[in-house]
């Protein structure tokens, strides 16, 4: 399976690369904003820095699910499907590097923008003071902002693996629409549709588990993420194993 | 070794193969004959797992075909089928990476043969520097069974022999080899045995020697009496 991974990952390095290469742009724009008393720069750098972190997280999945769609409808199918390798293997390579890209990209955005935060405290000095005086104001209103590392991280991990199990629900609508629904009319509004239906019928499954007190808030929600991803994983599977040709 | 009991396919309303039966074992080079649309690249892709029948089922050595199958079976598809990022050199690592018994060494030295050079890019050759390339990269393993589509569809005349004298080189005693194409008097001289196809069923499969010897034809002539009033010519 890793030999799968390492094309998985070389299907989509191009995109990778060129995301990587517009952080860099703008963190340079942004460190350039600092240094330079520049604020335009730091002001374009942070917005630039937002986005990419977001567009470039939500990208790396929906490629995911492009690459697989090209994959299963045309020929270069076989160079998957001619391999010794069942199909659980080949979507689970699938579904394992597009989680560990995101889960790289997601990290690799927050380290950045701790560093970012870092390097601007050390600078302005004033800033933290600036927070600090924020924070008592707020506490007199009896709105208590406690973020902590920990609730980022927490935030950051249940919005991955919610976009992982979207992800995952996408690949089981375009194997539908490859196999069910093949040569069928509308079959791409129908596996569409179904995809919706799905995700909506999951989102709704997690709205329903009580709030839990502290950082156990988060964990139902990824757990219930993580289950649904592997269930869509193994029927996925399973459909691709009796129904599909390529 | 490979064979398949009342294999159908169907694309919607139309039946592609249509309840076949056959058996090919080792130490024979099969033609696998007939006009677009007889169903013999549904049936090749149903041998090599790619497509699935809708009843029926390929069996290799005792097993339905699959992913163990894959190992031993060398499938070539008549259309382009790799990546496009991928150079020449990229095709075959690929394959260094996911079948036991493909020989870099043995891929290079056909590459060189066929005139082509590992830092091509796919996306640049011509239909028949990749006619090339798809069998170069083919041939390199040591396959049990092989099965190519087409492999001389956009080959010029001289390109042929040499492609013919690779594919050939490959035969041996334990080893099945397949190919369709519509080059009926190219083949003739290399196979054994043809299999006939017709609107999805078989419709005739021998020893070429002994067709000769019942029929007094020809293969190129059989192909003629078989599919001529279709307005199908032998080329």
């Amino acid at each position: 399976m890793l030999q799968l991974m390492k094309y998985e990952f070389r299907k989509t390095r191009f995109s990778k690369m060129v995301l990587l290469a517009i952080t860099a742009i703008l963190e340079v724009l942004f460190l350039a904003g600092i240094f330079l008393d520049w604020e335009n720069g730091i002001g374009w750098g942070t917005i630039g820095l937002t986005f990419c972190a977001m567009i470039g997280v939500f990208y790396i999945g929906l490629e995911s699910l492009m690459v697989f769609h090209r994959d299963l409808n045309t020929k270069q199918s076989y160079m998957l499907f001619l391999t010794p390798r069942d199909s659980f293997q080949i979507l689970g390579s699938k579904v394992i590097e597009n989680g560990i890209s995101l889960f790289l990209a997601g990290s690799f955005f927050v380290l950045l923008g701790m560093l970012d935060l870092s390097v601007v405290m050390a600078y302005y000095g004033e800033l933290r003071n600036f927070l600090d005086m924020l924070r008592e104001l707020l506490s007199v209103f009896e709105i208590h902002v406690d973020v902590t590392t920990a609730d980022v991280l927490f935030v950051i991990l249940s919005l991955l693996f919610s976009w992982l199990m979207t992800i995952v629900t996408g690949m089981l609508a375009v194997i539908l629409a490859a196999t069910v629904l093949a040569g069928k009319k509308f079959s791409g509004v129908v596996s569409f549709a179904i995809f919706l239906l799905l995700t909506w019928g999951c989102q709704s499954v997690m709205n329903l588990v009580p709030e839990l007190p502290g950082l156990l808030y988060y964990l139902p929600g990824i757990a219930l993420a993580l289950l649904f991803t592997v269930v869509m994983y193994l029927i996925s599977g399973w459909i691709m194993e009796k129904q599909l040709s390529v | 070794m490979l064979e398949c009991r009342g294999i159908t396919k169907s694309y919607g309303r139309k039946t592609a193969v249509d309840h076949i039966s056959l058996k090919l074992e080792p130490g024979h080079i099969y033609a696998m004959l007939g006009p677009n649309g007889s169903g013999k690249t549904t049936l090749m892709k149903m041998a090599a797992g790619l497509v699935k029948p809708n009843a029926g089922d390929f069996f290799y050595q005792g097993n339905p075909v699959g992913k163990e199958s894959r190992r031993e079976i060398a499938y070539m598809s008549t259309e382009p089928y790799f990546y496009s990022w991928m150079s020449a050199g990229d095709v075959g690592k690929y394959y260094e990476d996911f079948f036991d018994d493909f020989s870099m060494e043995r891929y290079l030295s056909l590459l060189e043969r066929m005139e082509l050079t590992p830092d091509l890019k796919t996306k640049a050759l011509s239909s028949g520097m990749m006619a090339k390339l798809k069998i170069a990269v083919t041939m390199a393993r040591k396959a049990k069974v092989y099965l190519l589509d087409e492999p001389l569809n956009g080959i010029d005349l001289l390109a042929r022999d040499v492609i013919v004298q690779t594919v050939i080189e490959e035969c041996g005693p334990k080893v099945a080899l397949v190919i369709s194409s519509h080059l009926v008097d190219e083949l003739e001289r290399v196979v054994d045995t043809a299999i006939f196809m017709k609107e999805g069923h078989l419709v005739l499969m021998g020893d070429i020697e002994e067709l000769r010897m019942e029929r007094g034809k020809s293969v190129v002539d059989l192909y003629r009496e078989i599919y001529g009033h279709m307005g199908e010519k032998a080329d």
